[in-house]
Formats: structure tokens, C-alpha cells, sequence
């Protein structure tokens, strides 16, 4: 019986081996396949919330009609996960949502089709964008919008503390001392996620980073960012900053709307967020504050819209990426869920449409230019495979600095050491 | 009854029972015992077939979705295979015991993630198994008593955690025990400054040692061990890992509560009143007289629940932020999905696997089933 096991365990591997299909490697410029009409595409996202979904499944309906194609709009509940299940299968998504953490590891492996210079001139997009999405020197795919970091502010509660335009949070100064008038009672005046992605915009204040010019090495531990990472250990220490743990919320956004923040520091998402979930709270938006230095920074968040280098249908999926990037249909997306268009033209006409400092709430969405601000001094993310582990040792360590047992200089070296490891062969 | 010689007892065999039925009164001639397989004749042919037949659905499910998976797994712990191709293809290289190397011996963050995770596992089985199984026992003492009105009630609502889903209960845990929840609410009724329970990474051995003034690592606990402290090896339980023993006592005590039962109710209850006319009090009747009798289902529910301890993972799942919660299952996952490194999350999994056979074997050592071995 157990011989009987051993061997049919052993030709059933050998099966699968046989059926395994190879990899498409992509080289030169890319040879498009397929049909253009009458296919069926499957188009995978990870969206940030309903309005999101609809924005999506409008475009491909759109697109579809137009082309005479079916497009499949898949809402993946964990892209990363979904799209490593999907390429191990060999059988990926046509089209998709391109994330950071795993662009690196598609690019390197020839799963993804090298469509920028086919959908448009990389002069285009905002050149931060471009650069994100260009690995060893090919432009593999289009950045479709960004979002950046900016402060906002529950309007009915800086009025109650009688704060004015002169107390905008501007200065790293102005920052603390808000949130310590802001807070009173249930409400904490500033409420930040405990994750390198929000606090690092403070990293970038100072006028540290996380890598150097030529993207070789890591900088995290350097005086300036020590010195952020120490402003903000304080305000935790006082209790004018509390994380989102301490609050029993999951994100800024909802600190915010159930009155547990007076401010928090979030991005483009929470427009779409707020006006879905907490339509009565009215806010405004203002950039985020300057360093000691005077420096401006924040950081910057995007997407690309990927094409797998194995569809069958190339060609239609680049004709579909090249609606998705068209200025009109940008616009269209930045309008229905708050994300800034990747291209410079599409973004300062939105800004401008988005300019009146009305407040948020049933009247509207409140005014977006900080946002689009922000994307000239934004900070990208960091992109090395295996940073998600080592930026999740980081995270975990930050509410430790609400009660002293995490301490700022160690939590930077250890973020430094594992960083560095990762860049050894 | 007929008395038959011990020489002449055969094994009985179709042939035995055709030649009996010819001749009944014949004196049946010596045979050798005859082996266990022999050609069947008649009603019996094919049998062997048959059997084959019935059973190869679930053999083949259990081919194709166990060992051949597990077969691929072990071969991917020693690649370095990133997920996004097949784990067959060219472009997946062999790298030996470089994933094993990179979670024991290596210092950096996936070993120390890895101590870390052991350690987690650890706290969490030496809590979770003494308490399921005294609670569970408890609950089949209290629901095996004859005199107690509605049994049938108390037995479905001991049972019910057991069969709801894993992920609502977690889930409606984590809003209970919240910052601000239900259950500091009602520590705060006696004064109690209830903690975060989920967020809190402080083990609790911690505090513990703080009452006798020892509240910073004294200088042979800075030593480390798989990339992590001596101090942190003895910090016990996080009260975040707390609060998924509170957890997972709750739901599993229900399963093993009606193995207990089951062995309960196979003890006469002649033997019982046996020993109370003898004079045996209470506690006694049950040291002496329930819980021997009880040993096989003990065995059973302890090997069980070591067993699924130290894989746990879905409530893990749900509450991952916290790193002093995390578990080798959890880590495996995590490895793999989030950094893309297959290799050695499959390296995690086969360790675990080795951990759970060494620690079993050792658990039967220990705690032998049948007293009379």
C-alpha cells in the first residue's frame, strides 16, 4: 500500500512537471497577439472602495462597448497574493493593478509586458512616475495616477478650539502645538497609522530619505531622520498624537470620521473614503508641514496598469491601457474617487476645477491642491524585493514609542541593518 | 458449547465452511493455518478489486491534494522560488539548504522572526493544552451528571463555538476586547485598567519578574538564541498571545468536551457507586476511579491539541499586527506572499512539520496510552 503511494505520488509529479508551462520572457520590443475585438479580458484590481469598483467597471464597460470586447473586472480582496497565485498558474490576469512591492520581482521575471513606450511618450507623465515603473532602463508600464500625503483637518473642531488661518500647521511647531490644543476629551489632535508610509513624509521633512541619489544604498538611519522620528516620539510621548491602535481605529481616515482625530495625515483615498462612509463630517485639506529646515516633504503613492507578457490578447489589452491612460478617461477617475491623474496636463486642470477652499461634506469634495502640491517634493516608496518584511519589524515597533519602549535611534538601525541585508546577493 | 482442541482450531476459511457444509459430521481433517490471501471462489471473487475501487476516490483526492503538494513543497524549500512562474521552470534555481540556512544559522531579520515565531507557538501551547483540556474535562464532568436538568441544552451550547466558523468568532472577538471595548468596560467596573489587548506586546512573564524588581535584563539575558534575547525567550506570553489562548480555549473546548464525554459515559456507573459504598469521597472517586479510566481519551485530546497549537493560523490571521503573536504557520504564509520567497517559506513549514513529529513522539514517551504496556 505504501509502495503503491510512494509511486503514484512520484508519477503525479512527474505529470504536473510535463504540464508545467514556461514562463514568456519579453525582449526587445514587444510583438503584440491576439485579437483586437471580440475577446474577453480579465482585468484585475484592488480597489480602495465602491467608488473605485464603479469608476473601474464604467471605464471597461466603456471600453468594451467601443472596441466590441468583454472585459471581466475582478476586485481583488489581496492583489498581491491574487497576482502570485495567477503567475504561478500560468494563467495571470491580462490586465492589472501594477503594485510597487511586486513590480520589481514581475519586471525581473518577464511577466510583465514592457507596454510603456506603446501606450505613450514617457514624457507625458510626471517624470517621479515614470521612474518608478522604469526597471533596467525599459519603461514596462504606465503610471496610472499618484496620490500624495497632506493633512487633514475636522473643521468643526479647530473652529470649537478657536484656532484661525494663522495656526495652520505649517511648521513642525504650529503641527504640535494644534494637536495639543485639538485634543481634548475623546479627541486626540493628531492621529497618524503606525507605517513607514506616513510617518516617512516627516523623514523627507527633516531632509533625510530613504535612499541615496543613485538608488544603491540605504539612508535611513541618518541625524535627520532621527531627528523626525524623534519630533514625533515626543507628540506620542504627550499624547497629542495617538495611533490609530489606541483609538480603536483600523486607519487615520476613520479616527477622523468617528470624531476620535482632530487631524490626521492621509492621502488622495480618503476624499472617496470620507464621502462614502462619513458624509457628515466636513473637513479641510492643507499640506503637510515643513521641517526644521524649512524643507517640504511628503510622500507619494501610484500604480501602473500592468499587462501580462503571457496574454493572449496583447494587443487588446494595449489598446484598452491606452484608453485607461487617456487624459479624458483620467480625469474621469480623479473626479470619481480623488486620485491625482499621472499626467501634469490632466492634473493642474483637475486641481484647478478642485481649488474653491469650500469645506468637505455634503457640499463636495473639500480642496484638492495640497494634494497636487505635494507631487512635486513627494518621496517615492522604497520598491527592493523583501521590503514589506523588513518596513513590518519598523511598523510594529512605532506604538512602543506612546510609552517609551520602543526607542527612535534603535528602531532606525535595526531598519538599516535589515534594509541593507536585503541588497546583499 | 463443543469443545474443540487447541491443535485442531482452524482458521476459517471459505473452503472450511464448504467442506463443513458437505460433511457436518465428518471429523474435519488436520490443516495447517492457511494464509491470509487466498484465491477466492465464487461469492468472493473479485472482492479484492472491489475494494480498490471503492476506496481509490479518496485515495486520489488524498494523492493529488496532500502528498504531491507536500512533495512540491519540499522540493521548493530548496529553491528559491519566487511564485511568479511555474516552481518548475527554468528560470527557479537550486539552492540546497540556503533557505534552511538563511532561518536558523544566518543572523538577520527571518531568523529572528523565526525564534521569534517559535517562541510565540511555544507560550501558546503550554497555556492552551493544559487549559482546553482540564476546561473541556470540567464541562463533560459537569454534563454527564444524571441529576442535571436540560444535559442536552448545556451539551449544545458547550459544543456550538466548535462548529462556528473559526473566522466570525475571531472576529467578534477582537471587537469585544478592543481599547474601549465590552470586556475592559467591564474590568473597569472593579477598577481594573483593562490593557490593549491586541496591540500589547508585553510579555506577561515581564510583569511578573517586575514584582520582584527585576525589570531589566540582567547581563546573561542579552545572550541571543535564534536572533533573538534570552529575555525575550523568558517574557512569556504577550498579552496580545493572551488574548488568542483566551480564544482559542473557548472554541476548542467544545470538541474535546464530547470526547470526554463519549469516555465518560463508557464507565459503568456500577463502578462509580462501588467505590462511594467503599468510602471514597468525591475528589477521590475521580482521581482514583474516573480519570484512570479516562486515559485513552486523555491521550487522544492531548496529542490532538498539541497538534493543532502549534499550526494554528487563522485567528493568527486576523490579528497580525502584532509581531509577539505571530507563528511559524503565520510566518510561512507571510514569507511567502509578501516578500515573494516561497523557498524559504516552505522551509518554515518543513521545520514546523519536524518540530510537531519530534515533539509527539516525545508526548507518547511520556504519557503512554495503556497502563499495562
Amino acid at each position: 500500500m505504501k509502495r503503491w503511494k510512494v509511486i503514484g505520488g512520484l508519477t503525479l509529479s512527474a505529470a504536473l512537471v510535463a504540464a508545467a508551462p514556461t514562463a514568456a520572457m519579453a525582449q526587445g520590443a514587444p510583438k503584440l497577439v491576439g485579437k483586437t475585438t471580440g475577446v474577453t479580458l480579465n482585468f484585475m484590481i484592488a480597489s480602495s472602495g465602491t467608488a473605485e469598483t464603479n469608476a473601474d467597471r464604467a471605464a471597461a464597460a466603456a471600453w468594451g462597448k467601443q472596441t466590441g470586447n468583454k472585459v471581466n473586472v475582478i476586485n481583488s480582496s489581496n492583489l498581491t497574493l491574487q497576482l502570485t497565485e495567477g503567475f504561478a498558474g500560468g494563467s495571470p490576469p491580462d490586465v492589472f493593478y501594477g503594485e510597487t512591492p511586486l513590480f520589481e520581482s514581475m519586471a525581473k521575471q518577464g511577466q510583465l509586458l514592457d507596454s510603456g513606450n506603446l501606450i505613450a511618450t514617457p514624457s507625458s507623465f510626471f517624470p517621479s512616475l515614470v521612474d518608478a515603473y522604469t526597471y533596467n532602463h525599459t519603461f514596462y508600464c504606465v503610471p496610472k495616477d499618484s496620490s500624495t500625503l497632506a493633512i487633514e483637518i475636522n473643521t468643526a473642531d479647530w473652529k470649537a478650539a478657536g484656532l484661525t488661518n494663522a495656526n495652520l500647521p505649517t511648521t513642525w511647531a504650529k503641527l504640535a502645538y494644534d494637536a495639543k490644543v485639538l485634543t481634548k476629551g475623546k479627541t486626540t489632535g493628531l492621529v497618524i497609522s503606525d507605517t513607514l508610509d506616513r510617518l516617512g513624509a516627516f523623514f523627507a521633512e527633516a531632509g533625510g530619505s530613504y535612499m541615496n541619489a543613485s538608488r544603491t544604498g540605504f539612508t535611513f538611519d541618518s541625524p535627520q531622520n532621527l531627528e523626525a522620528l524623534t519630533y514625533l516620539a515626543g507628540l506620542a510621548k504627550a499624547g497629542y498624537l495617538k495611533f490609530p491602535e489606541q483609538v480603536d481605529a483600523t486607519w487615520g481616515g476613520e479616527a477622523l470620521g468617528d470624531g476620535s482625530a482632530a487631524m490626521t495625515v492621509e492621502g488622495n483615498w480618503i476624499i472617496g473614503a470620507m464621502q462614502s462612509t462619513y458624509p457628515k463630517v466636513s473637513y479641510e485639506v492643507v499640506p503637510m508641514p515643513a521641517g526644521p529646515t524649512g524643507k517640504h516633504g511628503t510622500l507619494v503613492f501610484t500604480n501602473c496598469w500592468g499587462i501580462a507578457a503571457s496574454s493572449k490578447y496583447t494587443a487588446a489589452d494595449v489598446s484598452f491601457v491606452k484608453y485607461l491612460a487617456s487624459p479624458a478617461q483620467q480625469l474621469r477617475f480623479a473626479n470619481a474617487f480623488g486620485v491625482m491623474p499621472s499626467r501634469p496636463s490632466v492634473a493642474t486642470q483637475w486641481a484647478a476645477e478642485h481649488t474653491t477652499p469650500v469645506a468637505s461634506g455634503p457640499t463636495g469634495t473639500p480642496n484638492v491642491s495640497p494634494f497636487v502640491q505635494g507631487d512635486a517634493y513627494a518621496m517615492p516608496q522604497v520598491a527592493t524585493i523583501g521590503f514589506p518584511t523588513v518596513q513590518n519589524a519598523f511598523d510594529s515597533a512605532i506604538l512602543g514609542l506612546a510609552n517609551g519602549s520602543s526607542k527612535p535611534k534603535q528602531m532606525l538601525s535595526e531598519l538599516q541593518t535589515n534594509a541593507e541585508a536585503l541588497l546583499q546577493p | 458449547m463443543a469443545t474443540v482442541s487447541h491443535g485442531e482450531e482452524p482458521v476459517t476459511t471459505a473452503g472450511d465452511l464448504e467442506v463443513e457444509r458437505l460433511s457436518p459430521s465428518a471429523p474435519r481433517p488436520e490443516r495447517p493455518p492457511s494464509p491470509p490471501r487466498r484465491r477466492r471462489s465464487g461469492l468472493h471473487r473479485g472482492e479484492n478489486l472491489f475494494g480498490w475501487l471503492f476506496v481509490s476516490p479518496s485515495l486520489t483526492l488524498l494523492l493529488l491534494f496532500l502528498v504531491a503538494p507536500i512533495i512540491l513543497a519540499l522540493y521548493i524549500s530548496f529553491t528559491n522560488w519566487s511564485g511568479l512562474t511555474s516552481p518548475t521552470s527554468s528560470a527557479v534555481k537550486w539552492v540546497g539548504l540556503q533557505n534552511y540556512r538563511t532561518i536558523i544559522t544566518q543572523p538577520g531579520l527571518y531568523q529572528t522572526n523565526f525564534g521569534s515565531a517559535i517562541r510565540n507557538n511555544f507560550y501558546f501551547v503550554i497555556f492552551t493544552v493544559p487549559l482546553q483540556t482540564i476546561f473541556a474535562l470540567w464541562l463533560a464532568v459537569l454534563v454527564n451528571n444524571r441529576f442535571l436538568r436540560g444535559r442536552q441544552f448545556f451539551r449544545t451550547a458547550y459544543y456550538f463555538p466548535s462548529i462556528t466558523s473559526s473566522i466570525a468568532i475571531t472576529t467578534i472577538f477582537i471587537f469585544l476586547f478592543q481599547g474601549s471595548g465590552v470586556v475592559n468596560t467591564i474590568l473597569g467596573w472593579f477598577g481594573i485598567k483593562g490593557p490593549n489587548w491586541l496591540y500589547d506586546q508585553q510579555g506577561i512573564f515581564w510583569d511578573f519578574f517586575g514584582f520582584f524588581g527585576l525589570t531589566s535584563p540582567p547581563a546573561w539575558a542579552n545572550h541571543m538564541v535564534l536572533g533573538i534575547s534570552l529575555w525575550d525567550w523568558i517574557a512569556g506570553p504577550s498579552v496580545g498571545m493572551c488574548f488568542i489562548i483566551i480564544l482559542a480555549v473557548f472554541t476548542t473546548s467544545g470538541t474535546f468536551m464530547l470526547f470526554f464525554l463519549a469516555a465518560l459515559q463508557n464507565i459503568s456507573e456500577e463502578l462509580d457507586e462501588a467505590s462511594e459504598i467503599d468510602g471514597a469521597t468525591g475528589w477521590q472517586r475521580f482521581r482514583r476511579v474516573t480519570l484512570p479510566m479516562l486515559r485513552p481519551a486523555l491521550v487522544l485530546v492531548l496529542t490532538l491539541g498539541f497538534i493543532s497549537t502549534w499550526q494554528i493560523f487563522d485567528q493568527i490571521f486576523l490579528t497580525a499586527s502584532n509581531p509577539t503573536v505571530i507563528t511559524p504557520a503565520y510566518l510561512s504564509y507571510q514569507v511567502s506572499f509578501t516578500d515573494s520567497a516561497f523557498g524559504v517559506g516552505a522551509a518554515v513549514a518543513f521545520l514546523l512539520f519536524c518540530l510537531i513529529v519530534f515533539l509527539t513522539v516525545l508526548q507518547r514517551g511520556f504519557i503512554k496510552e495503556d497502563l499495562t504496556q
